[in-house]
């Protein structure tokens, strides 16, 4: 085991690029497409290997593998999306060449940004995926997405000087940013680490979507091409998370640890309560499922924020959602290619035209909200669960009421577009093999997740045996 | 203590600042970011003649090459083209009551910055840049043109980098480089962006109501 294996991860997909951008541009999407499936090959072999430690430049543990392994998931299903979704776009600002390249780019700098051992690098590499990304939310070249991805670009930028600080304080307490290092030693001045974390959470959480720093998501979520939004939603947003975790982490078994744990979980509950309350009035159908998203990260936030159990469910529930929200994009864009409109109004009495793309549509959005037993349920319960162990009722009981209103909000507008009454009839519409498997497979993977992973857990048996099997990651 | 002329140039970094938030034009005001950058390159030097650290004189190079002149020339070059965006469609007397709200955030900031940061960081002269950080922001979030906003975060990216050279000196080469080439990204695709949004400036003003709620 040694460097190797970690260049496999993102090589491919660099490689990809290069290849993309040769002039002709036929070969982008063979090339991203097998950039994506050898980068997963490498992520799961690492992840199955128990890497644990210090590899020269990188860094592994149980949160390492399971990012890992998702990132490159989810990047191999858009990339493959991408080709039925591009050709309906029409007038793109960027040849295709560009665009593969670009996906490529921006999977290589998420890849990176989970596996290198310098808090430095992991924020230059946050960094790099607005770069990667930007462009790509202006894709369509509409007057809106220009827009969105300029406010993308301004806000995450801004906001993650913020976190730059926060790298810059934790170089001033501790003299080193080599994570190997940052994990060992005790911290040396806490109050400076603390202030750290804040720094953290604001500049992190800008590009996470954690409000009230959110104001680009909706945007960027809804103007992107469904598999750029794919991108951001299932793997983006997780990837600014862990950012986050690795300085939260450091402030562990110090006297401030618990003021850290307090801002985060008000941040995270603040924002799964706005997500909540906005979702279910939402008339684009890309914009519920962006503030869906949100709900998610918040709940994720509470979740690694309390570690133990909590800990371990927001990590899964950071897999299933991802499979399960890419799911739900895609549908999105089959869905956008034949209505030619975001808006829900339009879009009514979806069962008779797109048949397996509503049901799977249904499904994505019963499981992104938690309806067991897909994974996302899994997760939520355990954070719950946590919850419960900490005695915190109020705590407790906000986070049951948002998970409901939730639920309620977001599945009741997806029914209402897949068997509300159309305005005027319109013939089924024959529906590509490809635009409906790969959604279906990724909705599979995040059912697969509550149910391989649920009988094992669920049981106080299996709880309690959870820090042990999880890499070591959990206080 | 820091010598005399770290104090001045800490000022002129500073009244640049202030004169890019009173500044209705946009050439002006990418010009007055490009004069930041110089006077924190030779900031870097002054701190650098004080303390012999090769790292700053290294940051200071990056700092009057990127900040100073590639990216500002970059973006002269987007104003140049179409004369009518040299002013920004602000109100002047709007931006005489930002000039005074300016004023207010220097001190509120030095306030703060006194009361809650200095006890951790100990270094009393990293205000300037907690305040520069403050007036980076207040820009961003009151102008709407792309190439004024922009200026706004090359001063953020100032800020941030005199807080780390003040308060955490030897700061790994590596992050300084790092963080230099990735400003030159999101300006890059700044101005690429930049550019498009003037082409819809040109059309009929449609709706961008749907980016909303």
């Amino acid at each position: 085991m040694d460097q190797a294996i970690f260049a496999l991860v993102f090589v491919p997909p660099l490689a990809a690029a290069m290849v993309s951008i040769l002039p002709g541009g036929r070969a982008g999407l063979a090339a991203s497409v097998a950039g994506g499936a050898l980068s997963l090959a490498a992520s799961a072999l690492l992840f199955l290997s128990g890497a644990q430690g210090r590899y020269g430049y990188f860094y592994a543990d149980g949160l390492t593998g399971v990012l890992l392994v998702t990132i490159s998931s989810i990047f191999l299903t858009s990339v493959a999306y991408s080709a039925f979704y591009l050709k309906r776009v029409e007038g793109s600002l960027l040849h295709f060449r560009w665009y593969y390249a670009l996906m490529d780019l921006f999977a290589v700098t998420m890849l990176l940004a989970v596996m290198v051992n310098d808090l430095g690098l992991i924020w230059i590499f946050v960094e790099a995926t607005t770069v990667t990304s930007a462009l790509l939310v202006a894709l369509e070249r509409q007057r809106t997405s220009v827009e969105a991805a300029w406010r993308y670009t301004l806000i995450v930028s801004s906001g993650l000087a913020a976190s730059l600080l926060s790298v810059v304080l934790v170089y001033l307490s501790q003299g080193t940013l080599q994570m190997s290092e940052l994990l060992v030693d005790p911290a040396a001045r806490p109050v400076v680490l603390l202030l750290a974390v804040g720094f953290a959470l604001v500049g992190y959480g800008t590009k996470a979507g954690i409000a009230p720093m959110h104001a680009w998501l909706p945007d960027a979520h809804s103007e992107a091409p469904s598999p750029v939004s794919a991108m951001f939603s299932g793997i983006l947003l997780p990837t600014s998370l862990y950012a986050f975790y690795r300085t939260f982490a450091l402030l562990r078994g110090t006297q401030y640890f618990a003021a850290a744990q307090d801002l985060a979980i008000g941040f995270g509950v603040l924002t799964a309560l706005v997500a909540a309350l906005i979702m279910g009035h939402q008339r684009n159908y890309k914009r519920m499922l962006a503030y869906s998203s949100m709900e998610n990260m918040g709940l994720i936030l509470v979740g690694f924020a309390l570690g133990g159990i909590g800990a371990v469910g927001a990590l899964i529930q950071v897999v299933s959602h991802a499979f399960a929200k890419s799911s739900a994009f895609y549908e999105s864009g089959n869905i956008l290619t034949v209505y030619r409109t975001k808006d829900m109004s339009s879009v009514k009495g979806m069962e008779g035209r797109l048949r397996y793309t509503t049901y799977l549509f249904l499904l994505s959005c019963m499981s992104v909200t938690g309806a067991p037993p897909f994974g996302v349920f899994l997760g939520e319960f355990m954070i719950l669960s946590r919850v419960a162990q900490t005695g915190n009722v109020p705590l407790l009981t906000v986070l049951a009421a948002i998970y409901v209103y939730a639920f309620v909000g977001l599945n009741r507008q997806a029914i209402g577009m897949a068997f509300g009454e159309a305005r005027e009839a319109a013939p089924p519409v024959r529906e590509e093999v490809l635009s409906v498997l790969l959604p279906a497979v990724n909705l599979a993977l995040s059912l697969l997740v509550g149910l391989l992973l649920a009988p094992g857990l669920m049981g106080a048996a299996g709880l309690a045996s959870l820090p042990a099997a999880t890499g070591g990651f959990l206080p | 203590m820091h010598s005399e002329a770290v104090g001045l140039l800490e000022m002129m970094v500073v009244m640049t600042a202030l004169y890019m938030q009173g500044q209705s034009y946009i050439e002006p005001s990418i010009k007055a970011v490009s004069l930041q950058s110089v006077f924190l390159s030779a900031l870097f030097v002054a701190l650098y003649l004080e303390s012999g650290d090769v790292g700053l004189l290294f940051l200071s190079a990056i700092t009057l090459a990127m900040r100073g002149a590639v990216v500002p020339y970059m973006m002269l070059r987007q104003v140049r083209p179409s004369g009518r965006t040299l002013r920004e469609t602000e109100s002047s007397q709007r931006i005489a009551s930002l000039i005074v709200v300016g004023a207010m955030v220097v001190m509120a900031g030095y306030a703060l910055f006194t009361l809650i940061l200095l006890p951790a960081v100990s270094a009393p002269s990293a205000s300037v840049a907690f305040v520069l950080l403050l007036l980076s922001f207040l820009l961003i979030i009151t102008r709407h043109n792309t190439l004024v906003q922009m200026s706004g975060y090359l001063e953020e990216e100032n800020a941030v980098l005199l807080f780390g050279a003040l308060i955490a000196p030897g700061l790994p080469l590596l992050m300084e480089v790092a963080v230099a080439l990735d400003i030159f990204g999101v300006v890059l695709v700044g101005v690429i962006i930049s550019a498009e949004r003037e082409a819809f400036r040109t059309l009929e003003p449609e709706d961008l109501e749907q980016l909303s709620g």
